[in-house]
C-alpha cells in the first residue's frame, strides 16, 4: 500500500483535532498513521482511494466525517484562455490539461505536492505507463497554446533540475528518469511532448519536465497536462489532481482541447448511481432509516437526491472507487464505523466435513507416530540441483536454494538430514506433504499429489528397519503390499523395492545412493520410503 | 541380592568358615582388589566380619644374605687374626673395604683392641651366632639384635596390612543372580532359583528416539476442526495455478499493480480455459468497470498461487448450490526476502459463505467466532480494500504485549463477481494468514521456527496442555 509523509500540523490545524481523534478518523478510512518526527507523520493510503494521497484530500474527507462539511465539496471553474492542442501521439494517445491559479506553496507544501503527483504516477499511472502527469508554473509559460506532440530525438530543452540545455536523446541515456522511464513511451524514434506554440518543451512525459516551467514555493498558477494510455485513466488522474488542489484553495481554470474526445478539461466527470434504502439494510444486516442514510452518504461526502424509493448518489470526480452500489454501500459502514456494526451472532446451520486428503493425512500421521517417527515439516519450494524427473522450474525465484517445486518428498528430507547429523542418532523422521507433479489431463497441466516419506538415519540401518514400519503402516490400512526390485534416481539398485498393491505401484522403499548422500553432504547411511497417498486414496 | 563374586566368595567361606583375603583371591581366581571391594559390600550387608591385622615383617638384604653365607666382617677378622697381634695395614690386604666395618663392630663387641697400628685380638675365635640366627629367623629375634641388623642394613623393616574375613551369617542361602527374566525361566518356574540383579534406577535412560507430531502441523489439523465443528466443507486446489482464479475471476485487473512480476511467482506454460460462457462474463465484468481490453491469454498464464483465494474462486466457479459454507487451509507463495518475520511460502485460511441474505453483519460475527475459537478473544474491525469484497474489512486481534495485529482480509464478495459465476444469494469471504498468527500463539520470534530444520528443536519442544483447547 502506498504511504505519504505530511506535515502533521498542517492537518491538525485546518481539522482542528488532536492526534488521536486523527488517527481514530483515519482508521475509519482504511488508513493508518505513524509517527516519523515531531512535525510529519506517515500515512498508509489504500490503493483504492488515490484522492487521499494529497493532504488536502484527506482534510475533505475528514471534514465529512466530523459533519464540518457535508455532501460533495464544490468547486468553482472559470474559464481561461488557453488552448491545449492534443496531436497524434501513437505511444501515449491522451492527454488533457488544467489550470490552477491562487495556490500558496511553502516548502513543506511542495514537497507535499511532488509527492503527491509521484504517488499517482505509481498508482493509478501504473509506474507512468498508463498515465504521467506534468505540473507547470503557469507564469513561466510564454504562450497561450500548449501542444501535445511528438518530437525527435535530436530535439533539444534543459531538463528540470539541470542547468544546460540536453538532446532528448541525451536525456533518455544521461538522466536517471531517462533510464527508468524513456523506454516507456518511445516509439518510431519519437518522443512525446508537451510544447509551447513557440516549440519551447515543457515536459516530455512520462520522463521529465523542463526546467524552464519548474514549480517553485513563490509559484501561484500552475499548468497541468496528464498523459497516458487510457483516457478513463488520464480524466481520473486530472480530476484528482486538480479537485485536490481547489480544496487547498485553488481556483480551477478550464482549457480549451483541441482533441478527438473533447474540447474541454479538466472534464470533472461526475457519475450517479441509484441505491434503494433496503439494498443498504439488506447488504449490511440493519435497519436504518433513509434520512440516517441521507445524513452517512453526505458525510461521505457525497451529494444525494431523494427519488422517493430510490436515492440517487452523485458521484464527485475525484472518488474513482465508486463502480457501483456495493461501494456506496461500504461508504455507508465506514461512515457509520465497522465498530458501531454490531457482529451477528454466529449460528451453525450446516455439518461441516473435512476433505479426503485431511482425513488420510491425520491417519497415517498417527500411524506415523506409532512407528515412532517424528514428523518434520519441510518447505515445498526447493532447489533444482536435487530434482529428478519433470518438474515445475520458478521464472523469477528469490534465491537458488528455491527455484523451483519439489515432485517428491525425498529431496527436502535429504537436506533435513543433512542438517542433522549431530543430532542424536537414530534420526527416525516422517513427513507427510505435497508435491508437484505433471498431468496432462489437469487444466494447468500439473497437480499436486499426496505423499508420505519415512526416512531413517543412522551409523547403520538395514532395509528392514524400515521396511518393518512401513509395511505395518500399510497394512494397518487393509492394504496387500507387495515388493518388487525397482530402480529409482534416488535408491541403490539391488536395495531398492517398489511397494505394490492390487498391482498398482504405491510406493517405493530403499537405501540412498552413496553418490547422492554425497551430493547432500550426509555421511550416514539413509534408508528411505516415499508413499503415494493419492493411489492409496483410490484402494481404501 | 548378590552378585556372582559375592556368591563365590560366600560359597567359599561356608566351606572354611575363615581366611585371608590373599587365600581367597588365589582359591577363587579372583583378583585381590576384587576380593576387598566385594567384601566390603559383603560386610556392609552382615555376611562377613573383616579382621584388619598389621604384620611386621623383615626381610634379608642382598648384603644380609652375603654376611650370613660368608660371615660378619668381624668374624672374619678374628679368624684372620687366629689369636695373634697385627699389622692393621697387614690385615687391610686381606679384608679390603670391610676393615673399617670389622674393626668397628669388633672393638664394639670387645672382640680387639688397638695399639697405634696394631690389633691386639682379646679372644681367639669368636661366631656372631645370635645375629646369623637372627638373619635366619628374625621374628624369633630379640629387639636389640634386630635394631643392631637394621642399622647394619642386613635386614629391612616392612610393616603390611591383612584381612582375615570371616563367615558371620551362618544360615544362608546363597542364589545366583541374573539380570534378565526370560520367558524359560518364567514357564519351567527355574526363576526362583535366581535373583534379580538391581539396575541403576536412579540414573538417567540413554536417549529414545520418540515419535512425535509437528506442533505447526497440529496447529494447522486444530484450524481444520475449529471450520468443521462451525459448519464448514473443506476443499482444496492445487499449487500450480492460473492467473484466471488466482487474479482474473477475483475482479483484479490485468494491470493491477498487485499483478506485477514481483509480488508473484511465475511458472512456464499456460493452462487450459475451458468454461467459454465463464469466460466471456468475467470478460465483460472487467472490460465494463475497468475500462481496459481484457486479455485472456493473460488469464490463462501459470503461476505459483499467491492467495487461497484462488481456491474460493474454483469453488465459486464450480456452480456450488447455496447454501454453502467451505473453507481451505494450503500453501501459497510470494516473493519476498526471508526473514524473521517473512517467508516465500505459507499458509492460508479461506473460507466462503453463500447464502441467501448473508449480511455484513453477519460476516463480522463469522470472523469473530472464528477468532473467538482459535484463541483471540479480543478483535476490532478496519475498512480495508481488496478488489474482489465490497463491503471489505480487516481484522485486527490483540496480542498480549504486542497490541493490535492485522490477521484478515475478508468481505462480501462484489456483485460482479457474484453475477460472473451466476450466484444469485450473497457470499461472504475472508483470508487468515496463518503462519504469522501461529508464530504470534507459539511466542515464536522467528516464523522459520514453523520450519525448523534442527530435529532438536522438534524433538525438545514442549508440548502444549492446552494445545486442544
Amino acid at each position: 500500500m502506498p504511504t505519504i509523509n505530511v506535515y502533521k500540523w498542517r492537518l491538525l490545524k485546518e481539522l482542528q483535532i488532536n492526534e488521536n481523534t486523527l488517527e481514530d478518523l483515519l482508521f475509519n478510512l482504511k488508513s493508518e498513521m505513524k509517527p516519523i518526527d515531531q512535525d510529519h507523520i506517515e500515512i498508509e493510503i489504500n490503493n483504492d482511494r488515490p484522492d487521499l494521497l494529497f493532504v488536502y484530500g484527506i482534510i475533505r474527507s475528514i471534514k465529512g466525517l466530523l459533519k464540518r462539511e457535508l455532501g460533495e465539496a464544490k468547486y468553482s471553474v472559470k474559464s481561461t484562455n488557453y488552448l491545449f492542442e492534443v496531436k497524434e501521439v501513437k505511444s501515449r494517445p491522451y492527454a488533457l490539461a488544467a489550470i490552477i491559479e491562487g495556490i500558496k506553496l511553502d516548502e513543506e507544501l511542495l514537497k507535499e505536492l511532488i509527492q503527491f503527483q509521484e504517488k499517482l504516477h505509481i498508482t493509478l499511472g501504473r509506474k507512468r505507463k498508463k498515465v504521467a502527469i506534468g505540473i507547470h508554473d503557469l507564469r513561466k509559460i510564454d504562450t497561450k497554446k500548449i501542444i501535445y506532440a511528438t518530437v525527435n530525438l535530436d530535439y533539444r530543452f534543459v531538463p528540470l533540475n539541470s542547468s544546460k540545455e540536453m538532446s532528448v536523446k541525451e536525456i533518455l541515456e544521461h538522466t536517471e528518469e531517462g533510464r527508468e522511464y524513456g523506454g516507456i513511451s518511445l516509439f518510431d524514434g519519437k518522443m512525446p511532448a508537451i510544447m509551447q506554440d513557440d516549440g519551447q518543451i515543457l515536459s516530455l512525459p512520462p520522463v521529465i519536465n523542463s526546467e524552464k516551467s519548474k514549480v517553485e514555493t513563490s509559484t501561484t498558477d500552475l499548468f497541468i497536462d496528464v498523459t497516458g494510455t487510457s483516457l478513463d485513466a488520464v480524466i481520473s488522474t486530472l480530476d484528482i489532481l486538480v479537485t485536490n488542489l481547489a480544496e487547498m484553495g485553488g481556483k480551477i481554470g478550464e482549457v480549451k482541447v483541441l482533441s478527438p474526445y473533447t474540447d474541454k478539461s479538466p472534464i470533472l466527470r461526475h457519475d450517479k448511481i441509484r441505491i434503494s434504502v433496503e439494498y443498504i439494510n439488506r447488504i449490511l444486516g440493519t435497519q436504518l432509516q433513509k434520512a440516517d442514510l441521507i445524513e452517512y452518504l453526505k458525510m461521505a461526502r457525497f451529494d444525494v437526491n431523494d427519488l422517493g424509493n430510490e436515492l440517487e448518489v452523485i458521484i464527485p470526480p475525484y472518488r474513482v472507487d465508486i463502480l457501483a452500489e456495493i461501494d456506496l454501500v461500504e461508504e455507508v459502514a465506514m461512515t457509520i464505523g465497522y465498530s458501531n456494526l454490531s457482529p451477528s451472532t454466529y449460528k451453525i446451520e450446516t455439518i461441516g466435513s473435512l476433505s479426503d486428503r485431511s482425513k488420510i493425512t491425520r491417519i497415517i500421521r498417527d500411524l506415523s507416530i506409532g512407528a515412532s517417527f517424528t514428523e518434520i515439516f519441510t518447505f515445498v519450494l526447493t532447489s533444482d540441483s536435487l530434482l529428478n524427473d519433470e518438474y515445475v522450474r520458478v521464472i523469477n525465484p528469490i534465491t537458488a536454494d528455491y527455484n523451483a517445486v519439489r515432485n517428491s518428498l525425498i529431496p527436502t528430507m535429504l537436506q533435513f538430514l543433512s542438517k542433522n547429523q549431530h543430532s542424536r542418532m537414530p534420526i527416525r523422521v516422517f513427513e507427510v506433504g505435497e508435491v508437484v507433479v505433471k498431468d496432462e489431463e489437469s487444466e494447468t497441466g500439473y497437480r499436486n499429489r499426496l505423499n508420505a516419506i519415512y526416512a531413517i538415519m543412522d551409523s547403520r540401518v538395514s532395509f528392514e528397519d524400515l521396511q518393518g514400519p512401513v509395511h505395518y503402516i500399510l497394512t494397518s490400512l487393509g492394504l496387500n503390499v507387495e515388493y518388487k526390485r525397482e530402480k529409482n534416481y534416488y535408491l541403490i539398485e539391488g536395495r531398492t523395492a517398489g511397494i505394490y498393491s492390487k498391482g498398482k505401484l504405491i510406493g517405493i522403499i530403499g537405501e540412498v545412493k552413496p553418490e547422492i548422500l554425497e551430493k547432500v553432504k550426509i555421511k550416514y547411511p539413509v534408508m528411505l520410503s516415499e508413499i503415494y497417498l493419492d493411489e492409496i486414496e483410490k484402494l481404501i | 541380592m548378590l552378585s556372582d563374586n559375592e556368591v563365590k566368595i560366600l560359597e567359599y567361606l561356608k566351606k572354611v568358615k575363615e581366611d585371608s583375603a590373599e587365600n581367597i583371591s588365589k582359591q577363587l581366581s579372583i583378583p585381590i582388589e576384587t576380593i576387598f571391594s566385594i567384601s566390603q559390600l559383603l560386610k556392609e550387608k552382615g555376611y562377613i566380619s573383616i579382621e584388619e591385622k598389621k604384620i611386621v615383617k623383615y626381610e634379608l638384604t642382598e648384603e644380609g644374605k652375603e654376611r650370613l653365607q660368608k660371615g660378619l666382617p668381624e668374624e672374619l677378622l678374628i679368624n684372620i687374626l687366629d689369636g695373634k697381634e697385627a699389622k692393621i695395614q697387614d690385615v687391610k690386604d686381606r679384608l679390603g673395604k670391610d676393615l673399617e666395618i670389622a674393626i668397628g663392630w669388633a672393638k664394639r663387641k670387645g672382640l680387639i683392641k688397638i695399639e697405634k697400628d696394631t690389633i691386639i685380638p682379646l679372644v681367639k675365635h669368636y661366631e656372631a651366632k645370635k645375629e646369623k640366627e637372627a638373619l635366619i629367623n628374625p621374628e624369633n629375634a630379640s629387639e636389640e639384635v634386630l635394631k643392631e641388623l637394621l642399622s647394619r642394613k642386613f635386614l629391612i623393616k616392612r610393616e603390611e596390612k591383612t584381612y582375615r574375613i570371616k563367615l558371620i551369617k551362618e544360615e544362608i542361602e546363597i542364589r545366583p543372580v541374573i539380570t534378565f527374566l526370560t520367558p524359560e525361566l518364567l514357564a519351567s518356574g527355574e526363576w526362583r532359583r535366581y535373583v534379580l540383579r538391581d539396575y541403576n534406577v536412579e540414573a538417567y535412560p540413554p536417549f529414545y528416539p520418540l515419535g512425535r507430531k509437528h506442533f505447526f502441523k497440529e496447529f494447522l489439523e486444530r484450524l481444520k476442526d475449529i471450520m468443521r465443528e462451525l459448519g464448514f466443507k473443506e476443499y482444496y486446489s492445487d499449487y500450480i495455478e492460473m492467473e484466471f482464479y488466482n487474479f482474473d475471476l477475483l475482479f483484479q485487473a490485468q494491470d493491477h499493480p498487485a499483478r506485477e512480476i514481483h509480488d508473484s511467482f511465475s511458472v512456464p506454460g499456460e493452462g487450459k480455459l475451458l468454461d467459454e460462457k465463464l469466460l466471456e462474463r468475467v470478460r465483460e465484468m472487467h472490460e465494463n468497470s475497468w475500462k481496459y481490453k481484457w486479455d485472456r491469454k493473460i488469464a490463462a498464464k501459470l503461476m505459483l498461487r499467491s492467495q487461497t483465494t484462488a481456491t474460493t474462486a474454483r469453488i465459486l466457479a464450480s456452480k456450488p448450490t447455496p447454501p454453502l459454507r467451505a473453507f481451505t487451509i494450503g500453501k501459497v507463495f510470494r516473493p519476498d526476502s526471508i526473514d524473521a518475520t517473512h517467508l516465500i511460502e505459507f499458509h492460508q485460511l479461506d473460507g466462503l459463505v453463500i447464502e441467501d441474505n448473508f449480511t455484513f453483519r453477519d460476516l463480522l460475527g463469522t470472523l469473530k467466532e472464528i477468532f473467538n475459537r482459535i484463541g483471540i478473544k479480543e478483535i476490532k474491525f478496519k475498512p480495508a480494500y481488496f478488489p474482489f469484497t465490497e463491503p471489505s474489512v480487516e481484522v485486527y486481534g490483540k496480542i498480549e504485549g504486542l497490541g493490535w495485529v492485522e490477521m484478515c482480509g475478508a468481505g462480501l464478495l462484489r456483485p460482479e463477481i457474484l453475477k460472473a459465476v451466476e450466484i444469485n444469494s450473497s457470499a461472504g469471504a475472508w483470508g487468515i494468514g496463518i503462519d504469522r498468527l501461529a508464530m504470534l500463539l507459539f511466542g515464536l520470534k522467528d516464523i522459520r521456527l514453523l520450519y525448523s530444520t534442527d530435529i532438536e528443536y522438534l524433538r525438545n519442544r514442549k508440548v502444549d496442555i492446552n494445545a486442544y483447547d
